[in-house]
């Protein structure tokens, strides 16, 4: 028997000396008090979601849910959940040439790190009032690229439902983005550095030595970050759409989300079973998205530190 | 390392104090407030600083003359955002627990709440010799009852110009809408934006609706109509407006960053000097010409198109406080809301906001300023308040995106119509009490 | 030669990349000092004089409430979170039984279910025992979100302590209560203010239950209340960011000082064993 490295000696127990064996149920007792908490937030919840659902003056029907999906804007806002998701390979693709570039140890890189990192700290809240500052059709942004001469890019950003969902994708991009490239540096620092050296060695410049060597390396990190944002994508753009178009959806039905019905739908139509429909289908779609994380944690469990 | 598991112990510990110890000075809080069952203690919730500038101040002062009358009586106001003061309410409604005294808009936005039981009529604890004095009242009444006090008149919505910046552009100021047109093209080549406004909150739909809509209907039953399906709002007396608001657009009669901005930032840009006309509350008027001179500023309703009975009138509409079904004093609540409508407090009211309150004892001689007085004389000669009389889904799926849509160049009229009656259809399948309510309440109109 | 112009294109996209970056933020504090007209005049100039009229009108607003809202919020639920993810995930490390992986699994897995979702059926019930208003459902609710990453996490990093350890240990005839406090806690101190520092950033910008749930003007956070107080002073852009950036300082402080155990806690989640 080895000793640990820090000996920690325990005062004797005063009761008499034997070996406690676990009892079947003491795993239980230690998860228990969280375990209680969560059914009941996330338990509770599902079972109450689903009645609501499926009840309409006090008779039990699916006629909600062939209310909600006869909704043009319900369709509409999953449609754009859905063109959310389009954002993720953007983000990974930059992410990781980010990650990269610092990776390199260029100048400065600490520095770069840090400032790539800050929009990921910020409050939401935050962000959606200045970018809604900022993108006014006569704001900085424009103000700058018309100064500049480029008077053709400024459009009505957050005004014109042509951009206005790809300008929210665009802030969105903007805070999740260090999140990835810390995720992938991190990852990129624990790499043994002879395999960056052999590739150099053979005298594979940039791309080559990023695609062949680097993005290996990185599979199971990238997988996970894909994972991650797209849950994001899909379940947590509440706050963005809610702060920068005031609560509306934007210019028509331009920013809505499904989250959003779902918070209008309750909270200012007062309808609470179209609300519960809206809600089941979209942890229905999540329920897909549930089982691929579960599936890449088992993926990056098995795998290891590899 | 202890000190570290020591850290972790009493944070654990703080929460648990923490918590148990709000847990118990609620209880404690609640067990006081039953034992003196002399003080009475009163919220209101309300709006309103927001477009009469000077309310908050009135109110404070207010209460502590009510106070001072009745020492008993203490009363705690809450001033509620534009986007929160409704879903705070239906919270509360659905909670059962809040204020004593609530604000409501006119029209629907009063009578949604009494069909949901959310309200006690105020006409039940203030005598209809009182209730009689008070602007407006019928677009709150239902059933026979009143069923909220109206506070403040507001003239929905003038028309601000600035007489300076017409004369510098050389340009009359319009009289009827195709003057409005015209002035917009005279305007335009000169440089300067006709009008200013911000849609990117949605309300703006709701104002142009309202004050270029009501000119082609021909009674309030119209609209009620067409809400619950006896009428269309592709009808040519509902569509029309839609067009009205599409020759605008053609015109180039608006600011071209209209869709980004929030509707009293657009007012905003009226003021900065960047435009000739633009649409204000009318509680708002004093604010406005005060920033910008008393010598600069006309007030005008909506230039007239069409030839119904609202056509070229000023909507008028109170804006109103009510009684909350769950308050354990609805007596008192009432007696203090008749107390905002003593005389004084009107004048001082009055002198404070530049709001009129809505009151026809309100002693128009203190109307002083020149355009309060163009207002008064407008909105006492009044028309309905269309956006009151539409179900508030409605007005945010149709009036607000379709408007938006159409200020932005990405719709028609004919599609804006036609959006909003599909809007319309689906509402009547989804909110049938809703329809019923209407059904009834556009009778009381014919 | 080659290799510097090489080297130049990464360090300008570096340079494009940081300079997004930092730019809403320099226009938030630029803008915080300024007065009304020397924003409208010059927005995104660095010299202007400064002013500190924006921060007085937002503290004379209700700053310090939902400033002491968010705290009292933050701190409560996180450190409940802590202590709960602590035993769970320790339970889920020590003991092997039927259905642990399968269980934990699920509980990790809840971390993808949008908080919307449950927001009408909480909601429902808070109304149902009058808790709506009331910190304590806030912090359940929070707790209740918090815990499947932070039991994943804490669960991840137990395992990684040597089984030999505890063998000493339960030799000598500890119960597994002094185990766990007096050698898996103090072995514990690095993941677990990483997870308090990760789980306060959560917490800290949280809207939308705060805005369902703390309807009561005393009870606002921070979060809902910069939201309304922007609505509110919309035509006075100095005033909103002199809000913002009282908002954002103390995040931003920690981030600045406790930067490491931010990266750490969110890369524990795609790491195993960090």
């Amino acid at each position: 028997m080895t000793a640990a490295p820090e000996t920690v000696s325990l005062p004797r127990s005063p009761r008499r000396r034997r070996l406690p064996r676990p009892g079947r149920f003491e795993p239980v007792l230690w998860i228990a008090p969280a375990l209680a908490v969560v059914v009941f937030v996330f338990g509770y919840s599902m079972v109450e979601l689903v009645k609501t659902s499926l009840r309409y003056e006090a008779a039990w029907t699916f006629e909600n849910f062939h209310v909600t999906w006869s909704d043009p804007t319900f369709r509409t806002a999953l449609t754009h959940n859905g063109r959310l998701l389009l954002a993720v390979p953007v983000l990974v693709a930059s992410a990781l040439l980010v990650s990269v570039l610092l990776f390199e140890g260029l100048l400065g890189w600490r520095f770069h790190r840090w400032a790539v990192f800050l929009p990921f700290v910020l409050p939401i809240p935050v962000i959606g009032v200045i970018f809604g500052q900022l993108l006014q059709f006569n704001g900085l942004a424009n103000q700058l690229l018309r100064a500049f001469g480029l008077d053709g890019l400024a459009q009505d950003w957050l005004g014109q439902p042509r951009w206005a969902l790809w300008t929210m994708t665009g802030v969105i991009i903007w805070k999740e983005l260090g999140f990835g490239v810390i995720l992938f540096l991190a990852r990129l620092l624990s790499v043994p550095a002879d395999m960056f050296e052999a590739g150099r060695i053979d005298g594979a410049r940039f791309f080559r030595l990023h695609r062949f060597i680097t993005i290996p390396q990185l599979t199971n990190v990238i997988l996970f970050y894909v994972v991650v944002e797209a849950i994001t994508m899909v379940s947590w753009v509440f706050n963005y759409v809610y702060v920068m178009t005031n609560g509306q959806g934007g210019p028509g039905d331009a920013t809505q989300v499904t989250e959003l019905y779902i918070y209008q739908t309750a909270f200012q139509y007062q309808s609470p079973e179209i609300a519960a429909a809206a809600a089941v289908s979209l942890f229905g779609v999540t329920l897909v998205l549930i089982a691929t994380f579960f599936r890449v944690q088992r993926r990056a469990g098995l795998a290891g530190d590899a | 390392m202890r000190a570290r598991l020591g850290v972790v112990a009493v944070i654990a510990c703080v929460a648990a104090v923490v918590l148990t110890g709000a847990g118990l000075a609620a209880r404690a809080q609640s067990g006081a407030a039953k034992s003196s069952a002399d003080k009475v203690n009163l919220t209101m919730w309300w709006w309103g600083e927001q477009e009469a500038a000077g309310a908050k101040a009135w109110l404070n002062e207010t209460i502590k003359l009510y106070q001072q009358e009745h020492p008993n009586i203490a009363i705690k106001t809450v001033l509620q955002t534009t986007d929160g003061l409704i879903p705070a309410f239906k919270a509360a409604a659905a909670a059962k627990k809040g204020p004593d005294i609530q604000y409501f808009w006119g029209g629907i936005w009063s009578l949604d709440d009494a069909w949901a039981g959310n309200t006690k009529a105020i006409s039940d604890y203030i005598p209809q010799s009182e209730v009689k004095h008070y602007l407006n009242a019928k677009e709150d009444t239902f059933d026979g009852k009143v069923w909220t006090a109206p506070w403040y008149v507001q003239p929905s919505f003038p028309v601000l110009y600035r007489k300076d910046v017409l004369a510098k552009a050389g340009v009359a100021v319009p009289t009827n809408w195709s003057q409005l047109l015209k002035s917009c093209d005279a305007l335009n080549a000169k440089g300067i934006t006709p009008l200013a406004g911000g849609i990117k909150d949605g309300w703006f739909g709701g104002w142009l609706y309202s004050i270029i809509g009501a000119q082609g209907i021909t009674s309030i039953s119209d609209v009620l109509d067409a809400t619950t399906g006896k009428a269309s709002f592709t009808d040519p007396k509902q569509a029309a407006w839609w067009s009205r608001l599409e020759e605008l657009v053609q015109h180039k009669c608006w600011n071209n960053d209209i869709n980004s901005l929030e509707l009293y930032q657009g007012q905003q840009q009226w003021a900065d000097g960047k435009a000739a006309m633009t649409v204000a509350a009318g509680s708002d008027v004093k604010k406005w010409v005060k920033q910008v001179g008393v010598a600069r500023v006309g007030v005008m309703p909506m230039p007239k198109w069409g030839n119904g009975p609202y056509a070229g009138k000023l909507g008028s509409t109170s804006q109103t406080v009510g009684i909350t079904a769950w308050t354990k004093y609805p007596q008192e609540s009432a007696n203090f809301i008749m107390f905002m409508h003593r005389p004084d407090r009107m004048a001082s009211w009055f002198k404070t906001t530049g709001a009129f309150p809505a009151d026809d004892r309100f002693n128009t001689n203190l109307i002083t300023l020149p355009q309060q007085k163009v207002l008064f004389g407008l909105v006492t000669k009044g028309s309905p308040y269309l956006e009151n009389f539409i179900p508030p889904e409605l007005d945010a799926k149709a009036m607000f995106a379709q408007s938006q849509l159409l200020l932005g160049g990405n719709t028609t009229a004919a599609k804006a119509a036609a959006a909003t009656e599909k809007t319309a259809k689906r509402i009547r399948l989804t909110q049938r009490k809703l329809i019923a309510n209407f059904n009834k309440w556009s009778a009381s109109y014919r | 030669m080659r290799r510097s112009l090489g080297r130049l294109w990464k360090h300008g996209l570096l340079l494009v990349v940081t300079v997004l970056a930092l730019f809403p933020i320099y226009v938030m504090l630029t803008a915080a000092f300024k007065t009304q007209h020397d924003f409208l005049a010059h927005p995104w100039s660095p010299f202007f004089r400064p002013t500190l009229k924006g921060f007085d009108t937002a503290l004379g607003d209700q700053f310090p409430i939902w400033f002491r809202n968010t705290l009292l919020l933050s701190g409560s639920a996180v450190a409940c979170t802590l202590l709960l993810a602590a035993l769970a995930g320790w339970g889920f490390a020590r003991w092997s039984f039927r259905g642990r992986d399968l269980l934990l699994g699920v509980l990790v897995s809840l971390m993808v279910v949008p908080p919307v979702v449950l927001l009408v059926p909480l909601f429902v019930f808070g109304v149902d025992l009058g808790m709506i208003s009331t910190f304590r459902l806030v912090i359940l609710i929070y707790v209740g979100l918090m815990l499947p990453f932070s039991v994943y996490m804490l669960a991840n990093f137990f395992r990684t302590i040597p089984p030999s350890m505890i063998e000493a240990a339960v030799i000598d005839g500890a119960s597994s209560w002094r185990v766990f406090r007096l050698i898996v806690l103090p072995l514990s101190a690095a993941p677990l203010v990483t997870l308090a520092v990760v789980n306060l950033l959560w917490v800290w910008n949280e809207l939308l239950i705060a805005l369902v749930f703390l309807q009561d003007d005393s009870k606002k956070t921070l979060m809902v209340g910069i939201t309304g107080f922007q609505s509110r002073y919309s035509l006075d852009v100095p005033v909103i960011m002199a809000g913002l950036t009282l908002a954002t300082l103390p995040i931003v402080a920690v981030y600045v000082f406790g930067q490491r155990f931010f990266v750490r806690g969110l890369v524990s989640g795609a790491l195993k064993g960090e």
